[in-house]
């Protein structure tokens, strides 16, 4: 298997940029242009900051790239990090929806080698299943206890870890 | 978990300012204002220059202007914590509500860990001792607790309390420390009388919360993965508590968001029969008068703790059981 070179699609990095700026500019023009109560302020200014964090994580996301080979997974940017399939240590395959039924979300998979910094993709990263399956298949040689929560995932995906196939 | 919060930060923004349009613009629809129930009661004591200060009372309340534009200024104050005048008084909507919301706020918050507390304990016991006395006994007390409606447990209480104890348990304070300013006695008089509207309003919602836990804990307990637990040799608590009661509580963070609208809104007939200082008669009150500075903005802080509380729910269900639900559409 050779490494493949994976980035955001430019479609999801910029829906986020509109989110992250709406948020932003929503919760900081009040704190601007008008003469906020102070606990008021405080809840405004906490929401614009979160909004500015966000937008800052979707412009790392847009300056990283990443690489899936057959031994490692890399996230190569400024705050990036390598993950050792044979030293993998945590698989962890979370689903977010921000609707009440729960559907039209997204997974967020976190791998993270011994002694490395966590690498967090979400499904929109392309070849998102390659690398999960990647993963499963290190945490089943790694024989790695997962969690409920990501065994039904991964099982929603079409993928079984040998041992871990009791999930619901 | 950032790109999450992000999203339902971004969709809360929306969802309060068409909540706050639309309350505003509903008690506004009815005929007349505030002024016009004003005038009247001015006309009935005989008061002959009544007709003549229904304009001078309308500037004064901004009734003169357009809907829109008393909206928007309104909504221009809640940033600045400036609600508007209240027709009740002539006094600020921001001194009226005060102390009310904070003593809502604590016995809404009260009732909620009541409802919690004593629903956990009974639903776990409930489940774990299907079709016993324990079981039965808690099923009938649920079953009271929805049938009695909150209001004629209050009277029913308020009897008792009178005849046969002397006491009389109205009010959320002893009448000494109204209008008082905040003191260690006035905080213990305060737990002292919060004990009543917490049992009455939190009965009704603790019965149907120990209905949803009894059902969920038994469907758990009754999956393949408990029994092969208990085969193993599991000690019953370690086997009740490792996954069939985190994942029975799920419904129960869920329902955080519909707890506190659900509280609030039942509250506000025990309110009155309890003579409580809580924002339920004064809404009341504000609607009947059509105070619509008044009305709207303890409407907007029920809706504001709605969607707090529906926040806090989605972020810990996220948190505790991140799963795909089979039958969802499924990730992108």
């Amino acid at each position: 298997m050779n490494s493949v070179v994976l980035r955001y699609p430019r479609q999801t990095l910029w829906a986020d940029y509109i989110r992250a700026v709406t948020g932003a500019l929503l919760c900081g023009l009040p704190l601007l242009f008008l003469d906020v109560n102070r606990w008021m302020g405080l809840v405004l200014g906490a929401a614009c900051v979160l909004f500015l964090l966000f937008l800052a994580r979707t412009a790392l996301r847009q300056v990283t790239r990443y690489v899936l080979g057959p031994d490692t997974f890399a996230a190569d940017g400024p705050t990036g990090s390598l993950v050792e399939w044979a030293r993998l240590d945590r698989l962890a395959l979370s689903y977010y929806s921000t609707k009440r039924d729960r559907t039209d979300g997204w997974m967020q998979l976190v791998v993270r080698s011994t002694g490395a910094r966590a690498v967090k993709v979400d499904s929109s990263l392309e070849s998102f299943y390659d690398i999960v399956e990647r993963a499963a298949q290190a945490a089943e040689a790694r024989k790695l206890e997962l969690s409920r929560a990501t065994r039904v995932n991964l099982r929603s995906m079409g993928i079984t870890v040998a041992g871990q196939e009791d999930a619901e | 978990m950032l790109h999450y919060v992000a999203r339902r930060l971004l969709l809360m923004i929306p969802t309060l300012f068409i909540i706050s349009l639309l309350v505003y613009m509903i008690i506004n629809m009815p005929p007349g204002d505030c002024v016009t129930s004003q005038i009247d009661e001015l006309l009935a004591r005989g008061d002959a220059d009544a007709l003549a200060r229904a304009d001078e009372l309308r500037a004064l309340y901004g009734l003169d202007h357009s809907v829109w534009y008393r909206y928007f200024h309104w909504l221009g104050g809640v940033f600045r914590w400036d609600f508007g005048l209240s027709c009740q008084d002539t006094v600020p909507v921001r001194d009226l509500i005060g102390e009310r919301l904070a003593l809502t706020v604590l016995m809404e918050s009260c009732t909620i860990l009541f409802i919690w507390t004593v629903s956990f304990v009974i639903g776990v016991y409930a489940a774990t001792h299907q079709y016993k006395f324990g079981d039965y006994a808690a099923s009938f007390i649920g079953f009271l607790g929805l049938a009695i409606p909150n209001f004629l447990l209050a009277l029913v209480l308020l009897y008792v309390g009178k005849v046969y104890f002397g006491v009389s348990i109205g009010g959320l304070m002893d009448p000494e420390f109204i209008e008082q300013p905040i003191s260690w006695a006035k905080v213990v008089s305060v737990a002292q009388h919060l004990v009543i509207p917490t049992i009455v309003i939190g009965t009704a919602g603790t019965a149907g919360m120990i209905r949803r836990l009894r059902a969920n804990l038994l469907d758990e307990l009754q999956k393949q993965y408990v029994v092969t637990g208990r085969a193993k040799g599991l000690s019953p608590m370690k086997l009740l508590i490792k996954y069939p009661l985190r994942h029975a509580l799920n419904p129960f963070v869920a329902d955080i968001g519909h707890l506190l609208p659900e509280v609030v809104s039942g509250s506000v007939i025990v309110s009155v029969v309890l003579s409580l200082p809580t924002m339920g008669p004064m809404l009341l009150t504000a609607l009947k008068t059509q105070d619509v500075n008044l009305a709207a903005t303890f409407l907007l802080f029920v809706a504001v703790l709605t969607v707090i509380g529906m926040l806090i729910s989605d972020l810990l269900l996220a948190a505790l059981d991140p799963r795909i639900r089979f039958g969802a559409a499924g990730e992108k």
